[in-house]
């Protein structure tokens, strides 16, 4: 157990020494600015449009355009419409229970930014990280020295897999306080006790159906954000174990990280134009919105709920991990 | 303990890839406080031997035994019994000297890091240890790599080419060390090499690799027939001139 606590303490301080770790920091700092100031200004450009009107004459306007657009227009993908009608039913909702649903606080563009960022920001950054931990060692031929050393190789693999969890974790607490504290300088720290109407699910498989409001209730924006935050940190993860077989399976980092931004965007392209061909559920990087999931936004494919997605990625994550652990302590350590 | 007593043996190692075997036959024995010099043209065999012996390649035939446990039956108490460097001696460029012994001390557990200082006065490295290895010469890195290898207090140092690029003066320092080590602290050090002349210098035995077998073990008197011929001439016609 003390070497084991060691062999985490040197992973831990390797990935800090290699100063990849800074850097994500710093790229999460800087894209939080830079989307701070632009849905600032774009709040502040609507104020000076309508000046006059009161937020529900907005909201209103929001939702008949939605529907207008749902209705008219031929050609729109379904996938769009889909959303356009969560979207106009979720505004009639909030309308109808008297709750602006556009004002924005810092809580509020923290709990948003825990779906936009598990789409792919945030994995990104941890292929950035995750892609070093085991094929930096052969490239820079130090394997040598680590497995020929008193640590069997599955408690070597298993102390990388510590540390791959640790820094993820790390990665989605920054990206919290990150996102909270600098969105508060625009929008203001404070509301983490405001309501949230949340559950809203589209009714059964029908375009006209409808949302399903029975589900829908009210609960804090803390609670909101601390379940969508846990679902951001099981994705993460869920990536992270993914970039570790990667990065067991080639010996260049800039390999297994050129693969993993592959999957991920190329994931990310397939949830958007693929949506008939519903084989694309069973991928892991659709399954990686799992806030937006829980907060009720259509899924890309037919037949995904949260459960379903949580497990595809928890199945995702086991085989992987079991896949880099078999390759790992079986293969030859050849030059 | 005897001053003969066998410290590692290997017995009929062989390693197949595909179809074709890149050591088919090797078998020797390290005795406590010797220098062991394995000798072979490049390509015999002689790295791949070397990855068997610290099971970094599984064997295809064959086992190696450090010190009384079997590599492939109970590595970690093997390891604890060995020091190692292969092919060169890479370190973490981006940590000190010290963060990277710190580091493979934390693996060996039991005090081991206690023994860093001593290590480096040893391999005259306590001056710049908290260098970056980015920094260090290729000597420097050779040096540190000794006091990794050291570390757990092995009965048995595997050094792979240990003289390849090194200056004069760094190849005499290293030969110093290798024989004070055997002598001094009773460690049985294997050293691979195909420049035979360094080899001499150092070894009390050796063993002659070629095209994955052992063609010849034994002392340098015995192997050269009682110095009548030069290993160099040996050497030459047991791999049959192949250029070395």
């Amino acid at each position: 157990m003390r070497v084991m606590m060691g062999l985490v303490e040197n992973e831990c301080l390797k990935i800090l020494k290699r100063k990849r770790f800074r850097i994500i920091l710093i790229v999460l700092a800087a894209l939080l600015c830079l989307v701070v100031f632009a849905q600032n200004r774009q709040i502040q450009n609507q104020r000076k449009d309508h000046p006059e009107r009161d937020w529900r004459a907005q909201v209103e306007k929001r939702a008949g355009d939605l529907e207008r657009q749902m209705n008219q227009r031929r050609g729109v993908p379904q996938q769009w419409k889909r959303w356009m009608q969560y979207e106009s039913a979720r505004l009639r909702y909030h309308l109808s229970r008297n709750l602006d649903p556009n004002v924005l606080t810092g809580p509020m563009f923290t709990r948003a930014f825990a779906g936009v960022g598990s789409v792919l920001l945030i994995p990104l950054l941890i292929a950035v990280f995750g892609a070093d931990l085991v094929s930096s060692e052969f490239a820079e031929g130090t394997i040598t020295l680590l497995l020929t050393r008193p640590v069997a190789r599955w408690k070597v693999l298993a102390s990388k897999v510590a540390a791959m969890i640790l820094f993820t974790t790390l990665t989605l607490v920054a990206a919290f306080f990150l996102a909270w504290g600098i969105s508060g300088f625009a929008f203001g720290w404070a509301g983490w006790g405001a309501p949230i109407l949340t559950g809203f699910r589209l009714g059964g498989a029908s375009l006209t159906a409808g949302l399903d409001l029975s589900g829908v209730r009210s609960v804090p924006l803390w609670l909101d954000t601390f379940a969508a935050w846990g679902l951001a940190w099981f994705s993460a993860l869920a990536v992270g174990s993914v970039t570790l077989l990667l990065s067991v399976v080639f010996r260049s980092a800039a390999a297994a990280m050129g693969t993993m931004m592959a999957t991920l965007v190329g994931g990310t392209i397939l949830s958007r134009v693929a949506s008939d061909w519903d084989g694309a559920k069973w991928f892991f990087v659709t399954n990686l919105p799992l806030p937006d999931f829980y907060a009720g936004l259509p899924t890309p494919f037919e037949g995904m709920t949260l459960m379903f997605s949580t497990l595809v990625l928890g199945a995702w994550a086991f085989a992987a991990l079991v896949a880099a652990f078999l390759l790992f302590t079986r293969r030859d350590v050849t030059a | 303990m005897s001053a003969s007593e066998v410290v590692l043996s290997a017995v009929g190692l062989a390693k197949r890839y595909g179809r074709r075997d890149v050591v088919s036959d090797v078998s020797f024995a390290l005795h406590r406080g010797e220098v062991f010099g394995f000798l072979g043209p490049n390509g015999a065999g002689k790295t791949t031997t070397i990855r068997m012996l610290v099971g970094l390649v599984k064997p295809s035939r064959g086992h190696v035994v450090i010190d009384g446990h079997d590599v492939g039956k109970d590595f970690e108490a093997a390891m604890r019994r060995v020091g190692c460097i292969v092919e060169t001696p890479d370190l973490y460029k981006f940590l000190t000297g010290r963060e990277n012994l710190e580091h493979f001390a934390r693996m060996i557990g039991e005090g081991a890091s206690s023994r860093i200082e001593e290590l480096a006065r040893l391999v005259h490295m306590d001056e710049r240890l908290d260098g970056l290895v980015r920094t260090y010469s290729l000597g420097m890195r050779q040096r540190v790599g000794i006091a990794q290898a050291l570390l757990s207090d092995p009965a048995v140092l595997i050094l792979d080419e240990p003289t390849n690029g090194l200056d004069p003066a760094g190849i005499r320092e290293m030969r110093e060390l290798v024989r004070r080590l055997a002598g001094e602290k009773g460690l049985a050090v294997f050293i691979s090499s195909h420049l035979l002349s360094e080899v001499e210098k150092m070894v009390d035995r050796i063993a002659i690799v070629h095209r994955g077998r052992t063609l010849a073990a034994g002392t340098l008197l015995e192997v050269t027939d009682n110095g009548a011929k030069s290993l160099e001439d040996l050497f030459l016609e047991m791999t049959r001139g192949e250029t070395v």
